[in-house]
Formats: structure tokens, C-alpha cells, sequence
């Protein structure tokens, strides 16, 4: 029977007292993860390719004061996570003349993702997470897409719980109205054209379908900055 | 009517006690907004859940892992310096601060257990060494220019753009500008773009980095490094060359030169 794969804290462990190729077993095993979860977050392969780079050398570079308080992988998202924050503000600093025809600025509706082999809906759903504000987005991506779980996400983002669920909520329903879900609820409930108002199905304040997410997004007051 | 919306969460997780899902339920028979934004969540919910990976392209870890191959070789410096700084030994104490100068700034904010060292004060130790030498312009940081893509004659001008700063800065007599960095990157990524360099072997033993683009070259992803080289070391430049190496593997694409006229 084969041995069981080594834990993440024995390779780091195993790393560090001179065992080569313990880190590169490290990439390989959660490069995937680090690279969806910052396609994800960016919404370009450019911008993820990028952020995991970051990502890894960073852990590279930290690793010796890595002490095992927290797991490995709850150190390696929130490293992740603010390898793209970064990358993210970066873009939005950038000045219009370093930019190319492909790096529109992040707070304009954003481009496209670009990697191809997505199917149309998860393009459009990743179009509309784009529109989601960074700090809801990245609450979702870890807790709805990569299955983490809420006690997990709230240490990666560093965050108490309370505000985990809040951003988790108000986050889904800012994503439900970039993916123009909320016209359907209206026209549903309304039996009616989403014109015609007064339905009890409507959100009072809600932003039309297509409309910006920064000024559609959570504004319930339930929401920690 | 107060609404439960510290429960919504949970409530679209599936994971409430039977109780409180019980009282959630009785709320949204009554609540027309809370029922919306509970088919909104869930609805968004479903379709996070079908966004499935994609594989990682090929090249992105691979400059992590060659960086990581480079550190190890300097490892056992670090073991040993930590043990003789223990063992208090001032000796070891001062090999700690070279490698730890070696090693590179760290950036704060990417610590998850931030830890200031001498580097975090200090930058990079070469860094330091190549804003020394006379009449090179100090090296400023990575320059991200994504957007564009360089072919021959735009290396060419990189070139001869660099030489004319050069010129202009032995002329202003030592107060040497670097090249305005518009958008400095992280240490990190500068770090891995000179190592790619290096890594290419192009660099000669007297080439001094003033400059560093990430860009593309005729479309592909690539590092532009600029440097100013000398006869000998210490000495005046008089050349320009540029080396252009792609991003994923390191190889070089393209170079040109400019020489420096005489002052």
C-alpha cells in the first residue's frame, strides 16, 4: 500500500531542513488552486498568470517564517488573495499610456475574460463577478467556487465570521443583478413586464440590469467595510 | 420589520439548525424582500458552483521554481549563520545580514507574518552596489508596459534612448535621474525579471542594470533588461546594451546595442 501523501506543513517543514524538491511538490500541488482562484479574482489569464507568480514567490520567500499557527493553505490564499489585490490596484493605477488596447481600467465595465476554453454561462457569470466589489468577490470565490469553509474564509481574509456572511450575502445578491437575475425575479413575480413597478418582487433600489456593481452592490447596512 | 440577514447566508448553505431555518422560512412567507434576495443568492449561488477549473497554463510556475533552485544553493549559508548568531558569534552575525541582503526586500503586504529584517530597510544589496558606479543611472524598479509589444527597431530605441540618459545624466554632473519607473512593481516581480536575465547568461561581467520593461516582444511575453556596460568594472560606460528574454522560459529573443559617445 502506498504511503499516504505528505501534509503541506511536512513538506514546508522538509523544505526548509534542505529537502529540494519538497518545494516544487508544494507548486505542484496547489498551483492549480492559486491559479483558478486568481482567474477568478482578475478575470484575465494575463492577470492570473501574474498573480500566481507572485503568489509563489512570496511563499517562497516567507516560508522560513511560515510556523504552522495557521494551515499552510489558509496562509496560501490569503497570500493569493492580496497577490491580487495588488495586481488589481495596480491596473486601476496604471496611467492611460502604459495601458495597452486589453488592460481597460478595473473600475470601467471590465473586459471579457479571456481563457478560452470556458463555456458561455461560466463567461457570463465570471463577466458579472468582475462587476462584484474585490472584497465580496474574493468571500465568494473562496467560499462558493472552491468550497471553502466560512470559518476558513474568514481566516484567509482576516475578518470576523459575522462579516463573512454578510459579504457572502450581500455579495451573491450584487451577482444576481450583474447576471440581470433580478429582472427575471421582477418579471416572475410581477407577471409583467419588469416595467411595470410596484411588484412585490422588486428590491427597492435596485440597480437595472448591466448597471454598475460598485453602485449596485451591497448597501443594506449589514455590511463591515 | 427586522430582517434576518445575518441568517440569509447560512439559510442559502443549507446549514441553519432546524430552528432558526424554521424561523427564517416563517419570515420570508411574509417578506417580499427577503424572498427575492434568497433567490438572488441562491440563483448566484448555483452558478458559482458550475464555474469549474481551467488548467494552468504552461509557464507559470516554471520562473518560481528555477528562483527557488537558486535560492537552495544559498541555503546552507543561511542554516549555518543562524545557528553561529545563536551560538553568538559576531562573525556569523554579519554573514546573516549579507544573505539576508542577498534574499531581497520583503513586501509587507503580502506578510501574513510580517517580520522586518535589515532588507526591509535596506532594499537590495545590488541594487545599492550598481547606483555606485559612476556615470550609470540608478536602477528604479521594474516598468509593467503590458500593453505594448516591441519589435526589432523598438528595441533598438530602447537602446539608443538609454544612451542619450546616460549622456545627459554625466552632464548634470552626478545628480543622475533614474528612468521614471511610472508603475514600480512589486520586489518580487523585478526580482524574478533580473533573475530571468541573469538566468539567460547574456549578462556580461560588467553590465550594469539601469533599466528593466516587462512588455511583449513581436507578441510574445517578454523582460527588455537595459544595461549600461564598461570597460572594466568601476569604469564610465560606454555601451548600451539591451537584452530581451521571454517571460515563460528565460530564452533570449532579441538584443542590440548602442554605443555611447565620448563626453
Amino acid at each position: 500500500m502506498p504511503d499516504p501523501p505528505a501534509r503541506d506543513e511536512d513538506l514546508v517543514r522538509r523544505y526548509l531542513s534542505g529537502d529540494r524538491a519538497a518545494f516544487a511538490a508544494l507548486v505542484e500541488r496547489h498551483e492549480r488552486r492559486v491559479y483558478n482562484l486568481a482567474l477568478r479574482m482578475t478575470g484575465r489569464e494575463e492577470d492570473a498568470r501574474d498573480a500566481a507568480q507572485d503568489t509563489f514567490l512570496t511563499v517562497l520567500r516567507k516560508l522560513s517564517s511560515f510556523r504552522g499557527e495557521a494551515a499552510f493553505t489558509t496562509w496560501l490564499h490569503r497570500v493569493t488573495v492580496n497577490a491580487c489585490y495588488d495586481l488589481l490596484r495596480k491596473r486601476q493605477r496604471a496611467p492611460l499610456l502604459e495601458r495597452g488596447e486589453d488592460d481597460l481600467p478595473a473600475r470601467e465595465p471590465p473586459p471579457a475574460p479571456d481563457h478560452a476554453d470556458a463555456s458561455s454561462l461560466s463567461m457570463d457569470v465570471q463577466q458579472a463577478l468582475l462587476q462584484v466589489p474585490e472584497d465580496f468577490r474574493a468571500v465568494m470565490i473562496l467560499h462558493d467556487v472552491h468550497d471553502l469553509r466560512q470559518e476558513e474564509v474568514a481566516a484567509i481574509v482576516g475578518v470576523p465570521i459575522g462579516t463573512v456572511k454578510s459579504r457572502l450575502h450581500r455579495g451573491r445578491i450584487a451577482l444576481a443583478r450583474a447576471m440581470g437575475i433580478e429582472q427575471r425575479e421582477r418579471f416572475e413575480d410581477a407577471e409583467g413586464p419588469p416595467t411595470s413597478g410596484g411588484s412585490h418582487g422588486a428590491t427597492p433600489g435596485a440597480p437595472r440590469s448591466g448597471e454598475r456593481a460598485d453602485a449596485a452592490g451591497p448597501s443594506e447596512g449589514t455590511v463591515s467595510p | 420589520m427586522s430582517h434576518p440577514d445575518d441568517l440569509l447566508a447560512d439559510y442559502v448553505d443549507g446549514t441553519l439548525a432546524e430552528r432558526e431555518r424554521a424561523a427564517v422560512d416563517a419570515h420570508l412567507t411574509g417578506c417580499a424582500r427577503c424572498s427575492v434576495e434568497v433567490r438572488q443568492a441562491e440563483a448566484a449561488k448555483a452558478a458559482l458552483s458550475e464555474l469549474e477549473d481551467v488548467p494552468v497554463p504552461f509557464g507559470v510556475t516554471g520562473p518560481v521554481l528555477a528562483e527557488a533552485g537558486r535560492r537552495f544553493e544559498r541555503r546552507p549559508g543561511v542554516i549555518w549563520g543562524r545557528f553561529q548568531w545563536a551560538a553568538g558569534l559576531a562573525a556569523a552575525a554579519a554573514l546573516v545580514l549579507v544573505v539576508a541582503l542577498n534574499l531581497g526586500g520583503e513586501d509587507a503586504q503580502n506578510a501574513a507574518a510580517p517580520e522586518r529584517t535589515a532588507a526591509d530597510a535596506g532594499g537590495t544589496g545590488a541594487a545599492g552596489a550598481e547606483a555606485a558606479t559612476p556615470g550609470v543611472i540608478p536602477f528604479a524598479g521594474l516598468e509593467r508596459q503590458t500593453g505594448v509589444s516591441y519589435d526589432e527597431a523598438g528595441i533598438h530605441a530602447v537602446a539608443s534612448d538609454a544612451a542619450g540618459a546616460v549622456l545627459a545624466a554625466e552632464d548634470a554632473g552626478g545628480s543622475q535621474a533614474a528612468f521614471a519607473s511610472t508603475v514600480p512593481d512589486s520586489k518580487e516581480r523585478t526580482s524574478l525579471a533580473r533573475d530571468c536575465i541573469d538566468q539567460s547568461g547574456v549578462r556580461g561581467p560588467n553590465d550594469v542594470l539601469i533599466r528593466l520593461i516587462e512588455a511583449r516582444f513581436e507578441g510574445t511575453p517578454a523582460f527588455i533588461g537595459v544595461f549600461a556596460e564598461g570597460p572594466g568594472a568601476g569604469q564610465a560606460p560606454d555601451h548600451i546594451v539591451v537584452f530581451v528574454v521571454a517571460r515563460d522560459d528565460c530564452r533570449i529573443l532579441s538584443t542590440a546595442s548602442q554605443r555611447i559617445p565620448p563626453g
